[in-house]
């Protein structure tokens, strides 16, 4: 076996030093056998090209049900419309009668928490023993959205690529009651459902 | 991902955000790639990227370092899926089942059945190298430099170009091309 044989992958790859890329250059031109061995690893390296694209594509694209953007969209309209009603209606006080059991770390706010700007900042600094004391009991029924970052958040304070998944739920006269926001990369929202 | 929520500060998320960016777009698409291909279900992959580009920014928020910063990616991807060992390497040694619309030309329906028939045997022949190739060989094609490889498994830059080198040879002479 010729002796350049072993670097032909490498210089495929580009992977060798300016010279050594040279040198296996000025040699293909030359051998014919190393010419033959290089086409061959080179429709190797383009058959896994294909054969991983195929498998992203029997496993991924297939998985994700048509109506699933729409479905989206409709809950997305959905939880706009109970923002609006919850940011927009006058504060006034109201106990939270939910209890804790979570030990994640969920960002929960009750609605008689919540007032209109300043979102960010008081999700932040709410005392963490504060958090843990409500608890997320969704009432029936629960929609659970994905909703841009940057409609919640000033311009740069969250990275572009992450959104976040709401979790709503209402009362029985149909006002949104709770809200948790858990942060997702966008392009991977997955249908969940509530536990 | 479950259980995290944003407690990183606002003033260090602005500065990083662009960075993670681009390489969120850079790299969703390969590392998605890369862990289908070793074995995870769509599921578990997407997972597996979420939580690493959440790592990730934790990394540049708390000022780690920045080189080789795609093979740092794939390390962490590459750990949290071996940490699946549930459904790490699952995949290999079930027949692999491609849909007609992931073959790119499908001028006939011979051409069609001959490339699904070449993605098969390329399965095989996958299935029949050590972990260490096949794992180089994934990493490769999602497009990182021996460098990166090197970085992401945690072994010596001329390694990967030896392994990467007999794992390429070994599907040629069992892929018949």
């Amino acid at each position: 076996m010729c002796e350049y044989s072993r670097k032909l992958i490498a210089w495929l790859d580009r992977e060798l030093a300016d010279d050594e890329m040279t040198d296996v250059q000025r040699h293909l031109g030359e051998c014919f056998a190393c010419r033959t061995r290089l086409a061959k690893y080179e429709q190797v390296s383009k058959a896994l090209d294909s054969y991983c694209a195929a498998v992203v594509e029997a496993n991924v694209h297939t998985r994700r049900p048509s109506w699933v953007p729409t479905l989206s969209l409709v809950a997305a309209a959905a939880v706009a419309s109970a923002f609006a009603i919850v940011l927009l209606r006058p504060h006034k006080e109201q106990p939270v009668s939910v209890r804790p059991v979570v030990a994640a770390q969920p960002v929960v706010v009750p609605e008689a928490t919540r007032a209109p700007g300043k979102v960010a900042n008081r999700q932040r600094s709410r005392p963490r023993a504060a958090a843990q004391t409500v608890n997320w009991q969704p009432a029936e029924p629960v929609i659970q959205v994905a909703i841009p970052a940057e409609s919640m958040f000033p311009p740069g304070a969250i990275p572009e690529g992450v959104s976040f998944t709401a979790d709503v739920s209402f009362g029985p006269d149909g006002s949104a009651q709770q809200i948790r926001l858990r942060p997702r990369l966008i392009g991977f929202e997955r249908r969940t459902t509530q536990p | 991902m479950s259980g995290d929520s944003l407690v990183l500060p606002l003033s260090r998320l602005g500065s990083r955000a662009c960075e993670v960016s681009t390489l969120y777009r850079e790299l969703r698409e390969p590392l998605l790639r890369y862990l289908v291909c070793l074995g995870l279900s769509s599921d578990e992959a997407q997972d597996v990227v979420q939580d690493t580009f959440l790592s990730l920014h934790r990394h540049l928020a708390s000022g780690g370092p920045q080189d080789n910063i795609r093979g740092w990616v794939f390390r962490v991807a590459h750990n949290q899926a071996r940490n699946r060992q549930g459904s790490y390497h699952r995949r290999f040694g079930e027949p692999l089942d491609v849909e007609d619309n992931a073959i790119v030309d499908q001028n006939t329906p011979e051409h069609v059945v001959l490339e699904k028939e070449k993605l098969r045997r390329l399965d095989k022949a996958l299935d029949r190298l050590s972990t260490s190739e096949r794992e180089c060989l994934l990493m490769r094609a999602a497009g990182l430099r021996y460098r990166e490889i090197g970085q992401a498994l945690g072994i010596p830059v001329s390694t990967v170009g030896d392994t990467v080198e007999r794992a390429i040879r070994k599907l040629t002479e069992t892929f018949h091309v």
